[in-house]
């Protein structure tokens, strides 16, 4: 008597899920000059926070900002009307409102 | 506005010459002074220059949250060459 069992069924092929729907489109370069006259959470190395309006910046990153509260550890320590920031200074740039 | 005339960073620190300015640096140091030069590298030439040194003394054994005492100490130079590397914020006076 042939008692061959049956192959096992095949294995659960539904199809990947979907992409993440994406908002936001572009290269690092896109998204620095979507934040020009935005205001702006820089991060520096040392783990200070700066807050303001990013007025510009260059190649190397050194940044202008305006209206900029300094945060160390959540609190304010210093407020300036503009900065300039060393680039070599910064870890992230992060967009404080919508671009 | 300042921000019409500002097309790169630098551009903050041209309008600063001649004026007294803020400079915070590496290893908890703070400057004022008047700027008369500056480089691409941010290396400074400045007078009338006093530096403000933070010096945080950590107390071995102290109980968590205690706020660690920090000494203040300040010294003026009358003319100051400052190498560009240890710059961290060039800040102007605010023009209001």
């Amino acid at each position: 008597m042939d008692d061959t069992t049956p192959p096992p069924p095949p294995a659960d092929q539904s199809p990947p899920p979907p992409p993440p729907v994406q908002t936001h489109t572009g290269s690092p370069t896109d998204f620095l000059k979507g934040v020009v006259g935005k205001r702006v959470i820089v991060r520096l190395t040392s783990g200070v926070d700066y807050c303001g309006v990013l007025s510009c910046l260059d190649g190397y990153m050194n940044i202008a900002l305006e209206q900029t509260e300094e945060h160390v550890n959540g609190a304010v320590t210093n407020r300036y009307g503009d900065a300039f920031i060393r680039g070599n200074n910064v870890l992230y740039i992060s967009a404080a409102e919508a671009i | 506005m300042a921000s019409s005339t500002i097309q790169e960073p630098f551009d903050l620190i041209r309008l600063s010459l001649s004026e007294r300015v803020f400079v915070k640096l590496r290893g908890d140091r703070e400057l004022t002074g008047i700027l008369h030069a500056y480089d691409g590298h941010m290396n400074l030439i400045m007078s009338d220059v006093e530096e403000t040194i933070m010096l945080v003394d950590v107390v071995d054994g102290a109980p968590p949250g205690q706020p660690a005492t920090v000494n203040v100490a300040k010294r003026k130079m009358p003319m100051l060459f400052v190498r560009g590397d240890g710059v961290i914020l060039v800040s102007p006076p605010s023009r209001t």
